[in-house]
C-alpha cells in the first residue's frame, strides 16, 4: 500500500471551465482542503484518488492557475517542480483548443527537460450543438503530446472523475517505473 | 575515525515524510546500499535519525538518487523538535549509479539528526544509506 503525492497544474484559457471543474472535484466530498492565496491568485485543491483494484492512492495537489495573463505569471513561479498537467479547453471554442500548444510550451519551458505527463480535457460536452472541436482531432493532438484525452461537462457533472483517475494512474505507473530503475542502480 | 551505520550504534529513524511499506525508512540506516527508502512525491521530504545518547559526529555520508539539495539540522534534546541548522549541500545529478556525498558536521554533538531534502531532480528521490563518522 502506497500513498503517493503529486502536484498537478490546472491550466488553460480563461472561461474554459477550470473553476467549474474544480468545483465538481469538490462536490463528491473527498476533497479535504481548499486554499485560496490572494497574493498569487493561485488556488490549491488537495484531492485524494483511490486507484481501483489496488490499495494505492494518490493525493493530487491541484493548483488552479487562473487563465488571466497577470495571474499566470505569478503561477509560473511555482511550475519548476516536477508536476502533472491537467490542460483544459472548451469544446465550443476552437481558439481555446488552438491555444493548448502555447500552454504546453509554456509548461515545458519550466520543467527543464522533464516529460510533463497528464491529461487534456475538452470541457462543456453538454453544449453539443455548439461544438467546434471534434473528438478525433483533440485525441490525436493529445496523443502527440503524451497526454490522455477526456471530455467532460462540469455543468452536468459528466465524466469529471475520469481525468483525475487518469492522472492518478499515470503517477502510479511513473512511481513503479522509477522504483524499477532504482533497483538497477549500482553503488556510487 | 570509523564509518558506522547508525543502526549499529543503536540509532533509529523516528520520522519520515513518506512511506512505502516495501521500502521503509529503516533501510536508510542499515548500512546496505541495496536497500533504500523512497519518497512518494512532493518536496520537501525529510527523515529524522535518533541516537540513543548524545553523539559527536564529524561527518555523515549519504548514498542517494535524484537528490538535488540536502540540509542537515540537529538537536541535543530528547524530543524531535527545535532543530538548529548544521549544513547544506547541493548534490550532482547521476545517471545509472548512486550519488555519494559526505557532509562535515565538525564533531557536533547530536541526539537527533534531521535530513531535509529540499528539492530533487525527479518526482521521487531515494536514500540508500547514511553512515556516520564518529
Ligand atoms: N455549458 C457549460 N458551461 C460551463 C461548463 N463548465 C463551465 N461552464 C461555464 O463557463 C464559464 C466559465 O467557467 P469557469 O469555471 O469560470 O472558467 P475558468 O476561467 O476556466 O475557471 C462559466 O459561466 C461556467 O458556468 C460546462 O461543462 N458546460
Ligand atoms: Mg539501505
Amino acid at each position: 500500500m502506497v500513498k503517493l503525492r503529486a502536484r498537478c497544474l490546472l491550466v488553460g484559457d480563461a472561461a474554459v471551465g477550470k473553476s467549474a471543474l474544480s468545483h465538481v472535484f469538490h462536490s463528491d466530498g473527498t476533497l479535504f482542503q481548499k486554499n485560496y492565496s490572494m497574493t498569487t491568485g493561485v488556488e490549491l485543491l488537495v484531492k485524494c484518488v483511490n486507484i481501483p483494484e489496488t490499495s494505492d492512492s494518490v493525493e493530487l495537489y491541484i493548483t488552479d492557475s487562473a487563465g488571466k495573463e497577470t495571474l499566470v505569471e505569478a503561477c509560473e513561479k511555482m511550475w519548476g517542480e516536477p508536476s502533472l498537467l491537467c490542460l483544459v479547453f472548451d469544446l465550443t471554442s476552437e481558439q481555446s483548443f488552438a491555444n493548448c500548444s502555447r500552454w504546453m510550451e509554456r509548461v515545458r519551458g519550466h520543467v527543464q527537460g522533464l516529460q510533463v505527463p497528464g491529461v487534456l480535457v475538452g470541457n462543456k460536452s453538454d453544449l453539443s450543438a455548439r461544438r467546434e472541436v471534434q473528438t478525433a482531432v483533440a485525441q490525436d493532438w493529445a496523443q502527440s503530446q503524451g497526454l490522455d484525452y477526456h471530455e467532460t461537462s462540469a455543468r452536468e457533472m459528466e465524466n469529471c472523475d475520469a481525468p483525475l483517475l487518469s492522472l492518478a494512474r499515470t503517477f502510479q505507473s511513473l512511481y513503479q517505473e522509477r522504483l524499477e530503475n532504482i533497483q538497477n542502480l549500482s553503488p556510487g | 575515525m570509523t564509518d558506522s551505520s547508525p543502526s549499529s550504534l543503536g540509532a533509529k529513524v523516528v520520522v519520515a515524510s513518506s512511506s512505502d511499506e516495501s521500502h521503509p525508512p529503516e533501510n536508510i540506516i542499515d548500512g546496505n546500499t541495496q536497500t533504500f527508502w523512497m519518497s512518494t512525491g512532493l518536496f520537501p521530504q525529510e527523515f529524522i535519525i535518533r541516537f540513543p545518547e548524545p553523539t559527536s559526529i564529524s561527518a555523515v555520508t549519504v548514498d542517494s538518487h535524484n537528490v538535488k539539495q540536502l540540509r542537515i539540522e540537529k538537536n541535543t534534546s530528547q524530543n524531535a523538535s527545535q532543530f538548529e541548522f548544521v549544513t547544506e549541500k547541493d548534490f550532482e545529478h547521476t545517471e545509472g549509479h548512486l550519488q555519494s556525498n559526505t557532509l562535515s558536521l565538525d564533531g557536533s554533538s547530536a541526539i537527533h539528526l534531521r535530513f531535509i531534502i529540499t528539492t530533487g531532480y525527479d518526482y521521487f528521490v531515494s536514500v540508500h544509506r547514511v553512515t556516520v563518522q564518529i
